[in-house]
């Protein structure tokens, strides 16, 4: 389905056009009340995205890389410039969103998949397949405040990983639990970002990014300094950062 | 998977809005060792404390003074739980917020929905109570769901409004404590303030002005007096009920993007 069509763009557009930001800027407010002085987390982002990307989100700590994410999945929405949603769903991969203590772990993959955007027959229909890769057996129905960390933890991706909207937002996690099921999930992960899904990842760690996506946009300070394919982005950011640490 | 349509939204929130009330309800039930249990034992004790404050030790055993009281404190009790409740709930959704993009509503509502279920179970006491001490299912009580539904709207109106400001002001929340103490003295739950002697009829007109007072005299009429309800108050409070939902649901749509932004 993906034929090339030679194109005088920066961007080869073999896919349709799922989002787009033109100057995108967001503020807070730092302080509560009246006089609050306004924070810019993000200033100036411009760039697309495309069905079946996998969109690289590289920049320091505290550039406004979540924030973007936030923005992306309409949970906030920008106080200048112009973000266009062309009509897919996009949420962010959240573990153990609304879990509550004292439910069962069935009560609490409900509940969760719901708020992440599941019809609770869609969970039902799943939860074999949940349990399963979660490896809880018949722990499933005790109360999660019975659960170790560990436990917890598996429950929470595996529900979460179920989640399948149009675009997938992941920020920093890829794997999680101990050793041997922080391989699982970070194997499963990569096999869905390497699929034709459409995915933005958002890390600090270029290795990562280098080995899993194949555009990527570099955000320093509030403004995206680059966006384009991985490898020339990646090369100006290693640039840019030795310059940093030269100075 | 395109974004869903409006109807399938609503049918999804819908059902959002009602697993977790059942969720929330549950969750409080399986803190205790007695569950929910609790929720007839804990408004039995309260009742008691009153029957023995008022109706023993102050010599009301024989009149319908404690009848009189216990209507009214269910009642305010209702509207009281869920405003204090509610008022917390936007604020308090901010982690969820951050992570999902939900109609900032829903909390509110599921709030207004777990406290109404505690309350019908008190109510349900409060029937038996009054069925004890003789008074009779009579030909008004038809009137009762009339009388559920008008305040379930006041409760959903200043409840929407208060969850849309307090996260901007959570300073707001000491006050609507107090201002609730204050109204509840002023909602006649104690006594019938236009039966005392030597009060003026603008004071009494005042009075009324206070849709709770309205609402626990007609659960008053009809569960114990055999009295139809005030239908015109009834009629008058609905409309402004609307109205103030109205506005709640503007104020909180129009922040809808604000509150993720909002300290918690």
């Amino acid at each position: 389905m993906t034929t090339e069509i030679a194109s005088h763009q920066e961007v080869p557009q073999k896919h349709e056009l799922i989002m787009s930001l033109k100057n995108v800027g967001l503020s807070y407010r730092r302080k509560r009340g009246v006089f609050g002085e306004e924070f810019w987390a993000l200033k100036d982002v411009s760039f697309d995205l495309y069905q079946g990307d996998t969109l690289g989100i590289i920049g320091r700590n505290g550039v406004g890389k979540s924030t973007l994410l936030r923005l992306m999945a309409g949970i906030m929405q920008p106080s200048h410039g112009q973000l266009i949603n062309t009509g897919y769903q996009a949420s962010l991969l959240s573990l153990q969103l609304g879990f509550i203590y004292y439910l069962s772990g069935r009560e609490n993959a409900i509940l969760s998949g719901m708020f992440m955007g599941l019809r609770k027959r869609e969970i039902l229909k799943r939860m074999d397949s949940i349990i399963e890769f979660a490896e809880l057996g018949d722990f499933i129905d005790q109360p999660i405040a019975t659960y170790s960390s560990g436990m917890l933890a598996r429950l929470g991706f595996s529900v979460a990983f179920q989640v399948d909207p149009d675009v997938l937002l992941i920020d920093e996690i890829l794997g999680v639990g101990d050793a041997e099921f922080y391989q699982k999930s970070t194997k499963v992960m990569q096999e869905k970002i390497h699929s034709n899904k459409t995915i933005v990842f958002v890390s600090h760690h270029a290795a990562l990014i280098q080995q899993l996506c194949n555009r990527v946009v570099w955000i320093e300070n509030g403004v995206s300094r680059m966006a384009g394919d991985t490898r020339t982005v990646l090369a100006e950011y290693h640039k840019f950062l030795h310059l940093e640490s030269a100075a | 998977m395109r974004k869903e349509t409006r109807i399938q939204l609503f049918f999804r929130y819908l059902e959002l809005i009602f697993y977790k009330t059942y969720a929330d309800l549950r969750a409080e039930t399986e803190r205790t060792y007695l569950g929910f249990m609790w929720w007839i034992f804990e408004p039995i004790m309260y009742m008691t404390i009153f029957y023995v404050m008022f109706g023993i030790l102050l010599g009301h055993r024989t009149d319908d003074y404690v009848p009189f009281l216990l209507v009214g404190l269910t009642i305010w009790q209702w509207f009281k739980s869920c405003l204090s409740h509610a008022s917390e709930t936007i604020l308090g959704a901010h982690f969820l917020m951050q992570h999902v993009n939900l109609p900032k509503i829903i909390f509110p509502i599921i709030l207004i929905l777990t406290d109404t279920v505690k309350f019908l179970f008190i109510f349900t006491l409060l029937l038996v109570f009054l069925w004890l001490r003789g008074y009779q299912i009579n030909e008004y009580y038809w009137a009762l769901p009339v009388l559920f539904f008008v305040q379930l709207l006041l409760i959903i109106a200043c409840s929407l409004i208060l969850a849309a400001i307090v996260p901007f002001l959570p300073d707001l929340r000491f006050v609507v404590e107090n201002v609730l103490t204050a109204v509840f003295f002023m909602s006649g739950v104690f006594l019938d303030v236009s039966k005392l002697p030597h009060v003026l009829d603008f004071h009494k007109q005042l009075y009324y002005l206070n849709p709770m007072v309205n609402l626990i005299e007609d659960f008053r009429n009809v569960l114990m007096y055999n009295r139809a309800p005030d239908w015109q108050a009834l009629a008058i409070i609905s409309i402004f009920s609307l109205l103030g939902i109205w506005f709640g649901k503007y104020l909180i749509q129009k922040f809808e993007y604000v509150y993720p932004k909002v300290m918690p």
